[in-house]
């Protein structure tokens, strides 16, 4: 039995490395941010020991604004519902985020680590507007999707949480079954722009 | 070959590209730019196909979306052709093919025209409903004789070739038709810092401004096109989409367009999408769809030749084509002087104007006059001559109210009639939101009616038909549209750039309200007077409807089949109900009008299916361990859209011999199944427990930590909808197990209850499904394969069955869960899915001592019926209660609070004895294989029908037993064990089964527990 431990993300088999060594120029970049830590945290947002234990633990505010986000260097944390946030982390330290917030929070919340669950895909480009327009049906103009917003969404026939991080820059956050669906789905897409794969 | 038809000068065609095409076999040439009828005509085409029910040659008579008779079959393979186009719509290409449709076996000879020659009288309307409505069970066999006769083109026999795909869009003002309205419409709103799109059917934006010779600003009417298309160009809020026809107009202003990418190019050019389909939410939606000429109703009015006036002007002025030699002109109205002006300034012959008019003196009619073109006035074209091609009209005076002749006929010579019985707005759009059209006497026409949408109408389409009005009207609704969507133009707009060109007008006087053209003969004896040529729907037909009864223009259409074909009445429709209004003594909008629906003008499926096709129809899903599963030459059974292994077969065994081998091996040594993906559900939250209690119908105040229970669901009425494994992680934390496929409706379910019954407890659920690798091992080597991946104590001292606990396997954080659904000892192993293939292959590698063997869902099927337990949705239908499962053991007889399901048992019915009962079933034939569904009866010498009394769930060889067995509901079945029932089979044999207990193997479950 070997001791390697072997890590692989929901789309380890589009085989990423070997397309980012095509070097294509397409008018859709993407690259998959794998193997992050992925939290989902329930909590009420008007339990102000709830706020503050989630500030201590981060160093970051929960956004509470519908469909916000914030972030620093090693974390974002997206707003899902009123009493739901997605935490993305360092992959590999989901664990002791876990533990702490548990440790830090009090009254009625839940974490649940699903870094197993989904994976984030970014998506920048020229063309990456189309490519959304395709797939979505969600207004992309920026005054109703502006950087740092966050949608839950249909994605063709799958669903997403998509974060705008600049004019040209979104994060998909897929859930791993469909991974590869939507992996299909953006090769066909993107197909009359041409698909740049990244590392 | 020569274009016998085409002038020498003019028109919107590239005269130096010639695109050689074929129609009927035979091969014409036209131009680039040409439509399909422009290049037919050009090449002096006239019979283009039959008629639908008299088979009677037919020709072009429009230049647009109304086009009744050229309906072609398009393309040159079985995978490109496209049934049904309008050639009037269809642009041409190199090498394009083309068939009529109808006119069956050809155009020129028709088996058919026999039936039309013999007379109408043969087929009045109705003909279908009257003739072969009986005996109803032959409506099969009749069906394919009138399609075979009907011909209204075939699907393409092979797999589409093209691509397709769809794009959402969100815009301020959508702007429908992009002629002189639509785009001055486009232009304010754009102006006034809009986003807005624009489309328009046709390949260049323009409409009525492409084949007008009237000025604007002094300058033709390209200048103004080009500087407003490039001005909205330039505009990065405006996307301008030719080609695209607005199909429907649907609540929320939400709008269908389908955007004809390639078709223009041919039909070989498979790169890139070849049809879009555009699905927009417009805050505002501006109509500019514009009106399109109504003909008049006369005698052989579909013989080839006759034609709408305003499509004689625009193939003359768009496309350099004068479709004849001799024209005559009936009108109602000045504008269509047009038609007979363009005709004799392409030096050709215009026999004669037929106004029906008392007399008119606008401008047109001076420049006809200055022309020399022979005007009669009050009087009507009330016959035509000829066959393939009109010879010659029957003109007579019309008496003073328009609806008698007098006098004598007059015989002119000609070869093409052109017809003008006003404009009818294009309406189509406006009613798909359910908004009823009102009409106008000014107008004489239907205009949109009042609307929910945020709606607004401009031009032709509000009867606005004289050219400055209408670019007067679009720059101001499109100023009105963008200010109602909240924009307000900057500081720097300067007001008078939104001030329309000068346009040089023409003086007209008043047009008169004629659709019917009298005969000497009455209707049903006059010659047929068509009103919808593609149904050969005629004035007598409706008249003839009125007659019988069909009052109601709904019952009319229906009745006539007005309105009933690919053009969807956009010619005939207001002819139709006029007739019927004069016929019944009413005025139109007493009768009213039909309500058109999307589609505007057919769409190919492709678009409407988009990139939804082939492996994108619907997502597949997959587990982290599937690659290994496609190495290990598994086959795949669909369990919703999850892909689970079904079998692994190796190489030459049957399915069965598959089977035999992974069951025996899971019972004798091991084996492993990929179990990721049962639905798994994070309960978190002090009142977790308690939220259990009442989901389930058993108790869970007594589970400790550490331990799992098997739970089953049931909805208010008592029914059984999902079980599985529920685990204690924590005091406040459960892991619960659903079934596969039910799993988003279970979390729905408790999302359900908690939000709107008990908001009060304290519990939080969310979805981990995906997160879980999981991995079943099963059998008696089970322990010693985990054994060697975890340093963790999995004795069944320290770890008894039905507990979990954390450990780590092959390096990897896991939880162990032993719970059994083959009945052999198991152990459940979860892993963080990025850790799953590693995991799982660690365990193949410790197993491979113990001939460790992959296994399905097959297997998994047969290993658990055999300890009978149950799988929802296969033993289970929604009508079985815990009790009639035979489970009374799972449902909770001292909960505190109630719990979901437990009043309905109390309903006498769900306390009957002969409810349908689960039960085993072992068949006489030990090696016959019941199947599944078979229904089950008590005594075998009935007659039919049957009493019927329960069915087969789950039926199956078990390698194990030695014999075949099954599952089965059957009527007081528990209280019947040992008795036989019998299985009358679909082959009429009968098949005897006895009754039995539904666990089959190890009844006391001595082997999961060690």
């Amino acid at each position: 039995m070997s001791n390697l431990v072997t890590l692989e993300s929901p789309l380890h088999h589009a085989d990423f490395s070997s397309l980012a060594a095509l070097n294509i120029e397409g008018g859709v970049i993407l690259r998959e941010a794998k193997l992050l830590g992925h939290l989902n945290l329930r909590g009420n947002a008007n339990n102000l020991d709830f706020l503050n234990g989630v500030k201590y633990v981060l160093d970051l505010d929960l956004p509470l604004q519908p469909c916000s986000s914030t972030q620093n260097a090693n974390t974002t944390i997206m707003w899902l519902s009123p009493d739901e946030w997605l935490l993305i982390v360092e992959g590999g330290s989901e664990a002791a985020v876990e533990d702490k917030l548990r440790q830090s929070l009090s009254g009625h919340f839940a974490v649940s680590d699903i870094s197993g669950a989904q994976t984030m895909l970014e998506i920048s480009g020229k063309d990456c507007l189309q490519l959304l327009q395709k797939s979505i049906g969600y207004d992309l103009h920026l005054d109703s999707f502006p950087i740092n917003k966050v949608i839950g969404t249909a994605l063709a026939k799958s669903s997403a949480h998509i974060r705008r991080t600049g004019e040209q820059d979104f994060q998909l956050i897929i859930r791993r079954s469909f991974a590869d669906y939507v992996w299909l789905w953006l090769q066909q897409s993107s197909k009359e722009y041409g698909l740049s794969v990244i590392l | 070959m020569k274009q016998i038809n085409r002038i020498d000068n003019g028109g919107r065609i590239n005269r130096q590209k010639t695109l050689v095409f074929t129609f009927n076999n035979k091969t014409y040439q036209g131009f680039e730019g040409d439509t399909l009828a422009s290049a037919l005509l050009a090449n002096g085409v006239d019979v283009v196909g039959r008629s639908f029910k008299y088979s009677r040659p037919r020709g072009i008579v429009t230049a647009d979306a109304q086009e009744p008779n050229a309906i072609f079959q398009v393309g040159s393979t079985q995978a490109t052709t496209i049934p049904n186009p309008r050639a009037t719509q269809t642009e041409l290409y190199k090498n394009l093919e083309c068939h009529s449709t109808n006119g069956w076996p050809n155009v020129d000879f028709d088996l058919m025209g026999a039936v039309g020659k013999v007379g109408g009288a043969a087929m009045p309307p109705g003909f279908y409903y009257k003739t072969f409505m009986f005996p109803q069970s032959m409506w099969m066999s009749y069906e394919k004789i009138i399609r075979k006769g009907a011909g209204l083109g075939c699907s393409p026999q092979l797999p589409d070739p093209d691509s397709y795909d769809k794009l959402h869009h969100h815009c301020d003002v959508m702007v429908v038709g992009a002629g002189p309205a639509g785009l001055s419409a486009a232009l304010s709103a754009a102006r006034a810092g809009a986003r807005v799109i624009i489309a328009d059917e046709q390949n260049e934006l323009g409409g009525s401004l492409l084949c007008t010779r009237q000025l604007l600003d002094g300058q033709t009417a390209q200048v103004w096109i080009d500087k407003t298309i490039s001005e909205l160009a330039q505009n990065k809020n405006v996307i301008l989409l030719p080609r695209s026809t607005v199909f429907g107009y649907f609540d929320h202003n939400y709008i269908g367009i389908n955007e004809r990418r390639s078709d223009h190019v041919g039909e070989l050019d498979h790169n890139g999408t070849r049809q879009r389909l555009h699905k927009v939410r417009a805050k505002q939606v501006i109509l500019a769809t514009g009106a399109h000429e109504r003909p008049l109703v006369y005698g052989n009015n579909d013989v080839p030749g006759c034609m709408l006036a305003s499509a004689i002007s625009t193939y003359i002025n768009r496309y350099a084509v004068v479709p004849g030699k001799t024209l005559a002109l009936m009108t109602t109205n000045d504008y269509a002087y047009k038609a007979a002006l363009d005709w004799h300034d392409a030096g050709r012959k215009v026999a004669l104007i037929v106004d029906t008019r008392a007399s008119s003196d606008g401008d047109m009619v001076k420049k006809a006059l200055q022309r020399g073109i022979n005007i009669v006035f009050g009087h009507a074209i009330i016959d035509v001559k000829g066959s393939k091609r009109v010879k010659s009209v029957e003109v007579a005076k019309l008496n003073d109210t328009a609806d008698k002749v007098v006098g004598a006929t007059v015989s002119y010579v000609c070869d093409t009639v052109a017809s003008s019985g006003g404009w009818s707005p294009v309406i189509h759009l406006s009613s798909h939101t359910g908004s009823r059209p009102v009409w106008r006497d000014d107008v004489q026409g239907f205009v949109p009616g009042k609307t929910v949408q945020a709606q607004h109408a401009c031009g032709g389409l509000q009867g606005v038909y004289n050219l400055s009005d209408v670019l007067k009207d679009g720059f101001s609704c499109g100023a009105i549209a963008a200010k109602e969507a909240g924009k307000v133009h900057g500081n720097d707009f300067d007001d008078h750039l939104n001030i329309s060109p000068a346009v040089d007008e023409f003086s007209e006087s008043a047009p008169m309200a004629l659709f019917h053209i009298p005969h000497f003969k009455p209707t049903s004896r006059a010659p047929k007077q068509f009103v919808d040529y593609q149904n050969d729907v005629t004035a007598a037909g409706i008249e003839m409807a009125n007659r019988e009864g069909f009052e109601s223009i709904e019952h009319v259409k229906r009745y006539t089949a007005l309105g009933f074909g690919t053009d969807q009445g956009k010619l005939g429709n207001i002819n139709g109900m006029a007739i019927t209004a004069k016929s019944l003594g009413k005025t139109i909008p007493e009768t009213g009008t039909t309500i058109f629906r999307p589609m505007y003008t057919p769409v190919t499926f492709g678009a409407l299916a988009g990139s939804d096709v082939k492996q994108l129809f619907d997502p597949a899903r997959f587990t982290a361990m599937h690659s290994w599963h496609l190495v290990n030459g598994a086959e795949f059974e669909d369990v919703g859209q999850w892909k689970r292994p079904w079998y692994f077969p190796h190489p030459g065994e049957t399915m069965q011999q598959t089977l035999r081998r992974e069951c025996l091996a899971t019972r004798n040594s091991v084996g492993i199944l990929d179990a990721s993906t049962l639905g798994k559900i994070d309960i978190q939250g002090k009142d977790a427990r308690e939220f259990l209690n009442r989901i389930y119908t058993n108790p869970w105040s007594q589970l400790a930590v550490g331990k799992c229970r098997y739970g089953v669901m049931c909805k208010e009425d008592g029914m059984v909808f999902d079980d599985g494994v529920t685990s204690c992680i924590n005091e406040s934390r459960f892991l619960m197990t659903t079934t596969t496929g039910g799993a988003p409706g279970v979390l729905a379910w408790l999302e359900l209850w908690h939000q709107t019954e008990w908001p009060e407890m304290e519990v939080y659920f969310s979805t981990v499904t995906d997160h879980w690798a999981t991995m079943t091992i099963s059998g008696p080597n089970s322990r010693k394969v985990l054994e060697k991946i975890t340093s963790a104590d999995v004795s069944n001292e320290a770890f008894p069955y039905m507990g979990w606990i954390p450990a780590q396997v092959a390096g990897v954080k896991a939880r162990i869960f032993r719970i059994s659904f083959t009945g052999e000892l198991s152990f459940e192993i979860n892993v963080q899915a990025n850790y799953g293939l590693h995991t799982w292959e660690a365990v193949i590698a410790a197993g491979k001592e113990f001939n460790i063997t992959p296994y399905g869902t097959e297997t998994m099927h047969v290993l658990r019926a055999e300890k009978g337990f149950i799988i929802i949705g296969q033993d289970t239908d929604g009508s079985v209660t815990p009790q009639d499962l035979d489970m009374n053991w799972v449902v909770g007889k001292k909960k505190e609070f109630s719990y979901l399901g437990k009043r309905s048992w109390t309903r006498i019915d769900n306390q009957r004895n002969d409810r349908k009962q689960l039960v085993g079933l072992k068949p006489k034939d030990p090696n016959f294989v019941l199947p599944e569904g078979a229904q089950i009866v008590f005594e075998k010498d009935q007659a039919i029908p049957m009493t019927m009394v329960g069915h087969v769930t789950s039926s199956y060889f078990s390698a194990c037993l030695g014999y075949s067995f099954a599952l089965a509901v059957i009527k007081g079945g528990i209280e019947r064990k040992g008795q036989s029932v019998f299985l009358p089979l679909a082959d009429g044999t009968t098949v005897e089964a006895e009754i039995c207990s539904s666990v089959f193997y190890d009844p006391k479950g001595a082997r999961q527990n060690v």
